[in-house]
């Protein structure tokens, strides 16, 4: 039984994250200087994504097998907050973008990191809410 | 909803990591039972009027 699903469940998604984003930072630098070999992009941007993709079937194996039910809830919840709150902020700025309004440049780790903190500011919510 | 589970734990000399191991659930979640905080689902309430030998009444008061 897991008693701490922050850590547990999230350690290994977040350093899974920071390795993506790694990834792209290599990307960029690489294709900036010119040091990598043309099948390097996109050699390192499906590699640096792997981590994610084993994070991601840990986080569905602790979530069906090791937590009970209200650590399950918690997660669920944790989720849910992160997609009600995203989806309409992501759907307000392109359309802000779209209509020529000033909106402030994000970059694919601005894009990559929102969900990831959603999810662990819907989870400390949903946390708190049981205790 | 109301619940006798401190009352049964502590009658049964068991802490709350003990419940817990018996439920098969985290502490947190006994913890979050015993405050009214969480309602069980139906089986794991019945797991624990069965653990405490009564029935699910007895245990969970809905008011």
């Amino acid at each position: 039984m897991t008693t701490n699903p922050g850590a547990s469940l999230f350690g290994s998604y977040y350093f899974a994250l920071v390795a993506a984003l790694v990834g792209n930072l290599l990307i960029r630098m690489g294709a900036k200087a010119g040091v990598l070999p043309a099948w390097g992009p996109a050699t390192l941007a499906v590699l640096s994504v792997a981590p994610l993709v084993i994070a991601a079937a840990l986080f569905w194996r602790l979530l069906r097998r090791d937590l009970d039910e209200m650590l399950q809830r918690i997660v669920l919840e944790g989720l849910a907050f992160a997609l009600v709150v995203y989806i309409p902020v992501a759907a307000l700025y392109v359309n802000l973008r779209t209509a020529g309004v000033w909106t402030p440049r994000l970059d694919p780790p601005d894009l990559l990191m929102a969900p990831a903190l959603l999810v662990a500011i819907g989870v400390a919510i949903a946390k708190r809410r049981y205790q | 909803m109301k619940n006798t589970l401190p009352v049964l734990r502590a009658e049964a000399g068991w802490s709350q990591q003990d419940l817990a191991d018996k439920l098969g659930v985290s502490r947190q979640t006994v913890n979050a039972l015993e405050r009214g905080k969480y309602d069980p689902s139906l089986p794991l309430a019945f797991k624990i009027a069965q653990l405490f030998g009564r029935r699910i009444e007895d245990v969970f008061d809905p008011l």
